[in-house]
């Protein structure tokens, strides 16, 4: 396969080329976002400070040890299930003759509107042992149906609500993708199967190592799956110990545990990256993507898309909806939540605004100029997305209350805590955009006399475009979503969807929350709508 | 200064004649006098990539107007020294000089957008979100509107792009974007035009095609133009001068003539055009081979074991039944039959007969070689490379 | 723009201009159902009229105390911001913030919040006059916070599946090994650490120990607060769990009397019918002492004790305001006798759930 492996292209030029300087239009808003990346850090180094012997003592006690392995084998399974589906799906919707592939593509990809703490309940309420689905299938005999609970119901609760993002990583480097490769392997006798698994998966390889990275991460961070599934994992404990003894330090060196796991995962992932250019220096017009006929294999694949799109999307609306119903009918007034809805979307504008303007320099800083010290920035932005919300909040009331007083609790600190918590998103979708842009065109527009900012105004960031509104879109809705940053940090009475929707499951009203819940998964369809929208028109 | 624009438009030289002093108005530092006839000066340069050293003691002059190539194998760092004189590198040491100034020293480096330095890229890097019109006025920034769209008209019309301006690059074939690129580098007279592999990319006869349109361009742009290739056809069809690069280093600089017929070294001749390497024995005042004796009149010793390079113009054969040679292979070329034909010695060489005389294999046959001149290296490493043309 | 670029963009832009629209619209303030909340009726034991603004950090939802803490302007022209949270990390929040907290007031879902501010030195002494109003089992041993309204502990049982004869008398009979895998608990919410906190108190720490090992044979299931275990009971997932007695009444405001699970109070005078707080307490870094002060005593008013005991169906710590005619009168409680106070240290009790494996 040598001629296929030649045809990947790695040029000698690229090999080995140690690149210039980056300027420093660049390389300070790079280094000041990560240097904001630390923060949590930081934090955390000075609580943990104090921790004596006990705290030691319990950390390596064999059960915490245990929580973190079973944490760690979440994360990884997690990973690999929404790999698989991720690439599967995103292949079904860009390259096959599979009918409605417009709807799908917006429909599979919707699942991440709905927030964990939603999905836990909706699950456990759905498919519990006692839930609808026994009730339903009661007069046949079902007494009891096995439990979900634990390590089996957590995974499939995470994997529904975050596969997504492997499939948006992916989906976007399979419509830019040269199909040359593919075709020399077809020429060379690969059959279908082979050139998918010998030429099209190694080159989705960023994309899928960018999308599996972000469902890792969160994996590690989530509280709200895990918690209503019964799992306990590593954040679980951090929880733990604010609850129970209001111990930070405790809870502090826990998340120097999970910032140490972080960055074994972004290890991984950095050397699952790859180093191959991935950028098309074939020239000639571009020939459209070679679509594969599906044939009979049809119905299972549109099956399979159905039934994600169903149990990730149809079921939490459903389930909301028969609570909202349930609730009215036994007197509950309907409440209808406009203020924190449009607290949701204007916060959320404006820390996508801003998070993706963070973002760019990152993003440039890591693909174009790339050294040991803008790989460092790269990943350090990475750690806010693995820290539970809680800890990134509690760190930004340590030096916000005492270094920025003016700002604390103000709507601009909430929007940092944001970027702390979800720049990744951004940059991930970035720099995905910008490995598929070959660097001749700013070289070609430096010779035309454009200068380093001039270049990346119309050269770079117009050919970004597609992949910093895939960035936005996913930032967008995570950050409608997001809450215990939100809880702590934001104005008060400043309420959001998010915040609406926790006060009242945490006292069982359901009905109450079924109409923020509604309204957040409502909301968030319209960016995510526009951005599939966008995306399929470009191709 | 060379003023460029099309054909038919000498009413409009006397309105472009001030655009030539905006063209120093553009942001360009550069190059006040190209009064000065040397367009690009390297002197020796050298650069590495933090391992062996791909761009060795590199010296050569460019003249003003001048079309020329660098040529060589993949990896001998050609495209290397192109960044370098674009400014995408910087030389580990030594001097780049654009009309007379210093662009890269060791105390002065000018950024690409300053040093008014074209390039056409292999894959002519059309921005895809630009229209053709776009692409060629991206870098006439600082023209007034109506400026920019004449100029960029002039030149669409140039390259014979005129009907797709409103074109976008994906919608064009290998050809038409790669005068597009041409059209998109030229437009804001740049002080030397840098071409890099321009042809690598076309098919055959859209490579002759474009071969000759290049040429009429550049031509007609009067610019300095530094071409980059491993063609060898290619860099002789279109270059005033050629520079044979070698693993970093330079191993000749000559008109295309020179370097064909007189070669410095055996790297050169051997990379230019067929050639055959027969061994000899200097003796005073010739050279014995086993073809026959030829005068030779260069530096070296008698008795020195030498490499005489033969082409295949150069070797004739006859039939002849007492003949020690026998034919090997012949190809047919259409224009001419290449024979390859077996020494006693067992060395094969090349003849080129006329496409009509047509030999069996295996026919003996005389060989006469009369080359215009003796080209003959030391097999000996360390003697000279010299290999001085006898006149004849 | 093609014709879907443009659909989306008219569609996203009329979303757009329709929330702004609707948001114009007089916002449906959550009003209470059913009675209105005990608001105007200020009788004896009305609080004085001030004035001022105070900051209050609510670990209590806003779906519970909300309509209260609305009235309190009106009521005694105190102005309050509430900051509505997670009990527990709304006491972390303020211990992060120091002595530069902007919070004047804390109010908790659970003394154990209180008693870690209390320890770090942020809350300051409450005065005499609204102490006197609550029983001294219910308020901290130095004053610094007080009790608001009571949680009895109970056993939620399925109806479906049990009855109350069937049900030990004490909670120590649920260690009995046929209660295996029909037990529920909720071992890292506060109030079931107090509990365990108030065992270790009154049995000894031996006592304690067993307890929860026998529980433990009997492989419970783990929930993360109260409302999902309740609810776990209501549904037939398991048929009886360890919570407060309160939250029966809300999900049957919201479901229905066919919600399947109710309370039972466990007969015996032992610790499984422990009676907890919900309280407040004032930030010694409060800059409107007074109208904090009023605040609080606002809090043990009686329309605002009334409203405790009618719609959140919590226990009134005011002696003489009744109680929902649903709850056992707290005068049938056979609370045990224990200082409340002594729950502040919830260590010893951490330390033993997560020796046992249980956090």
């Amino acid at each position: 396969m040598e001629a296929v492996r030649l045809a990947l292209a790695i040029t000698r030029r690229d090999r080995g080329a140690r690149p210039p300087r980056p300027p420093t239009l660049i390389l300070a808003p790079a280094v000041l976002v990560a240097a904001a990346m630390l923060l949590p850090i930081a934090y955390l180094v000075v609580r943990t400070a104090g921790a004596g012997e006990d705290a030691i003592h319990l950390l390596l006690r064999g059960r915490t040890l245990q929580v973190l392995a079973n944490t760690a084998l979440l994360a990884l399974t997690v990973t690999a299930a929404t790999s698989v589906l991720g690439v599967a799906l995103a292949w079904l919707t860009v390259r096959t003759d599979l009918p409605l592939r417009r709807l799908w593509s917006v429909l599979l990809v919707l699942p991440l509107v709905v927030p964990s703490y939603v999905g836990g309940f909706v699950l456990v309420a759905a498919f519990g042992p006692r839930g609808m689905l026994q009730q339903v299938l009661a007069p046949l005999g079902v007494e009891r149906l096995p439990d979900i609970y634990g390590f089996p119901g957590a995974m499939v609760a995470l994997t529904l609500f975050s596969y997504p993002y492997v499939l948006l990583s992916v989906r976007g480097a399979l419509a830019g993708m040269d199909p040359s490769p593919e075709e020399a392997a077809r020429s060379l006798g690969c059959d279908l199967r082979s050139t998918l698994l010998r030429v099209v998966l190694p080159q989705l390889r960023p994309a899928i190592a960018a999308g599996a990275l972000l469902v890792a991460l969160y994996t590690l961070s989530d509280f709200g799956a895990v918690s209503l599934l019964q799992f306990e994992s590593f954040t679980y404990q951090i929880y733990i110990q604010y609850q129970g003894s209001f111990d930070r330090t405790l809870a502090a060196l826990f998340a120097l545990v999970l910032v140490c796991l972080t960055v074994a995962v972004l290890y991984a992932e950095g050397r699952a990256r790859g180093r191959a250019k991935y950028y098309r220096s074939t020239v000639g017009s571009i020939r459209p993507l070679p679509i594969v006929p599906l044939g009979r294999w049809r119905w299972p694949a549109l099956a399979s898309c159905g039934l994600t799109v169903m149990a990730a999307l149809a079921l939490p609306i459903f389930v909301l909806a028969f609570w909202l119903v349930q609730g009215m009918t036994a007197g509950q007034p309907l409440q209808l939540v406009w203020g924190p809805a449009l607290n949701s979307a204007y916060a959320s504008s404006v820390a996508t605004v801003v998070i993706v303007a963070a973002a760019i320099p990152v993003a440039i800083l890591a693909v174009r100029y790339q050294s040991p010290l803008s790989a460092l920035v790269e990943r350090t932005t990475y750690i806010g997305f693995a820290l539970p919300g809680i800890v990134v909040a509690l760190a930004l009331v340590f030096f916000g209350v005492r270094y920025a007083t003016p700002l604390y609790q103000t709507l601009a600190m909430l929007i940092f805590a944001y970027v702390v918590r979800f720049l990744p998103q951004a940059v991930g979708a970035a720099r995905a955009s910008l490995l598929q842009v070959s660097p001749r065109m700013e070289e070609a527009a430096r010779s035309l006399g454009s200068s380093v900012p001039g270049t990346m105004a119309r050269i770079t960031i117009p050919l970004l475009r597609r992949g910093l509104l895939a960035g936005a879109g996913l930032v967008f809705l995570t950050v409608m979503k997001e809450l215990p940053a939100t809880l702590i940090l934001s104005p008060i009475g400043f309420e959001t969807l998010a915040t609406s929707i926790w006060s009242t499951t945490g006292e069982g009203l359901f009905a109450r929350a079924a109409v923020p819940a509604l309204l957040l998964i409502l909301v968030s369809f319209i960016p995510m709508a526009f951005m599939a929208m966008d995306d399929q028109s470009g191709q | 200064m060379s003023i460029m624009f099309g054909r038919n438009l000498a009413p409009d030289r006397e309105r472009l004649r001030t655009r030539d002093n905006m063209a120093y108005n553009t942001g360009r530092t550069v190059l006040r006098n190209l009064d000065n006839s040397v367009a690009l000066t390297l002197r020796q340069v050298y650069k590495s990539f933090g391992g062996p050293l791909v761009i060795e003691d590199l010296s050569f002059q460019v003249g003003h107007k001048e079309v020329f190539a660098i040529l060589g194998p993949s990896g001998c760092g050609k495209t290397t020294t192109l960044r370098l004189i674009a400014g995408f590198e910087r030389p580990d040491s030594g001097e780049i000089l654009l009309g007379g100034q210093a662009v890269a020293s060791p105390s002065r480096w000018l950024p690409p957008e300053k040093r008014g330095v074209g390039i056409v890229f292999q894959d002519y890097a059309l921005f895809p979100h630009l229209s053709v019109e776009q692409n060629v006025a991206f870098g006439l920034r600082s023209f007034p509107a109506t400026q920019r769209d004449k100029i960029v008209r002039i030149m669409l019309d140039m390259v014979g792009m005129g009907q797709y301006a409103q074109r976008y690059p994906h919608e064009l074939s290998g050809g038409q974007q790669q005068r597009v690129a041409l059209a998109r580098s030229l437009a804001p007279c740049p002080v030397v035009l840098l071409l890099d592999e321009p042809f690598s990319n076309l098919d055959a006869d859209m490579r002759t095609q474009m071969r000759q349109e290049v040429q009429r361009i550049l031509k007609e742009a009067e610019t300095t133009a530094i071409l980059v290739t491993h063609d060898q056809e290619e860099a002789f069809i279109l270059a005033d001068r050629v520079a044979l690069l070698n693993a970093g280093q330079l191993e000749q600089v000559g008109t295309p003539e020179e370097i064909y017929h007189h070669p410095a070294t055996r790297f050169v001749a051997g990379f230019v055009g067929e050639a055959d390497f027969l061994d000899g024995r200097t003796t005073g005042g010739t050279v014995e081979t086993e073809v026959g004796r030829f005068p030779y009149q260069g530096p070296l010793a008698p008795d020195t074991s030498v490499s005489i390079m033969l082409r295949p113009d150069d070797v004739d054969l006859a039939p002849d039944p007492q003949g020690e040679a026998v034919i090997a292979q012949r190809h047919f070329r259409g224009s001419e039959n290449l024979y390859a034909i077996r020494l006693s010695s067992g060395k094969v060489l090349h003849s080129s007969q006329p496409s009509t005389v047509i030999l069996p294999l295996g026919q003996p046959v005389r060989v006469q070689a009369a080359p215009a001149h003796v080209v003959a290296f030391p097999q000996d490493p360390n003697l000279t490379q010299d290999a001085l043309p006898t006149p004849s | 723009m093609n014709l879907g670029r443009r659909i989306s963009v008219i569609v996203a832009g009329a979303s757009l201009v329709g929330l702004l629209v609707t948001s114009c619209a007089p916002a449906a303030a959550p009003q209470p159902a059913g009675k209105t909340a005990g608001t105007s009726q200020t009788t004896t034991g009305a609080p004085a009229k001030s004035s001022g603004v105070i900051t209050v950090y609510s670990g209590r939802a806003k779906g519970l105390v909300g309509p209260l803490l609305d009235q309190v302007a009106k009521d005694i022209g105190v102005e309050v911001r509430v900051r509505y949270g997670d009990t527990a990390q709304l006491a972390a929040a303020i211990l992060e913030e120091g002595n530069r907290t902007p919070a004047d007031v804390f109010f908790a879902q659970d003394a154990g919040a209180l008693g870690a501010l209390s320890k770090a030195g942020q809350l300051t002494k409450l005065p005499d006059n609204i102490l006197n109003r609550v029983d001294k089992k219910f308020q901290s041993v130095k004053g610094e916070w007080v009790g608001v309204s009571g949680r009895a502990r109970v056993v939620a049982y399925n109806t479906q599946t049990l009855k109350e004869a069937d049900l030990p008398e004490s909670i120590w009979g649920f260690t009995d090994p046929k209660w295996k895998g029909r037990i529920g608990w909720p071992p890292t919410n506060g109030s079931f650490q107090a509990f365990v906190t108030a065992m270790r108190v009154l049995e000894g720490e031996a006592k304690a120990r067993e307890w929860l090992k026998g529980i433990q044979a009997n492989s419970p299931k783990v929930y993360r607060d109260n409302t999902t275990a309740i609810q776990a009971v209501a549904s037939g997932e398991v048929q009886v769990a360890f919570i407060n007695h309160y939250y029966l009444f809300g999900q049957l405001k919201e479901k229905g009397e066919y919600f399947a699970a109710r309370n039972y109070y466990p007969k015996k005078g032992d610790v499984g019918a422990l009676m907890n707080v919900a309280g407040a307490g004032i930030l010694s870094t409060a800059k409107d002492k007074k109208a904090a002060e009023a605040f609080v005593e606002y809090l043990l008013s009686d329309g605002a004790q009334r409203y405790f005991a009618e719609q959140t169906y919590e226990y009134p710590m005011v002696q003489w305001i009744p109680t929902d005619p649903r709850i056992l009168p707290l005068s049938q409680i056979q609370a045990p006798n224990i200082d409340l106070t002594n729950l502040d240290d919830l260590n010893g009790t951490l330390k033993l759930m997560q020796e046992l494996g249980i956090l």
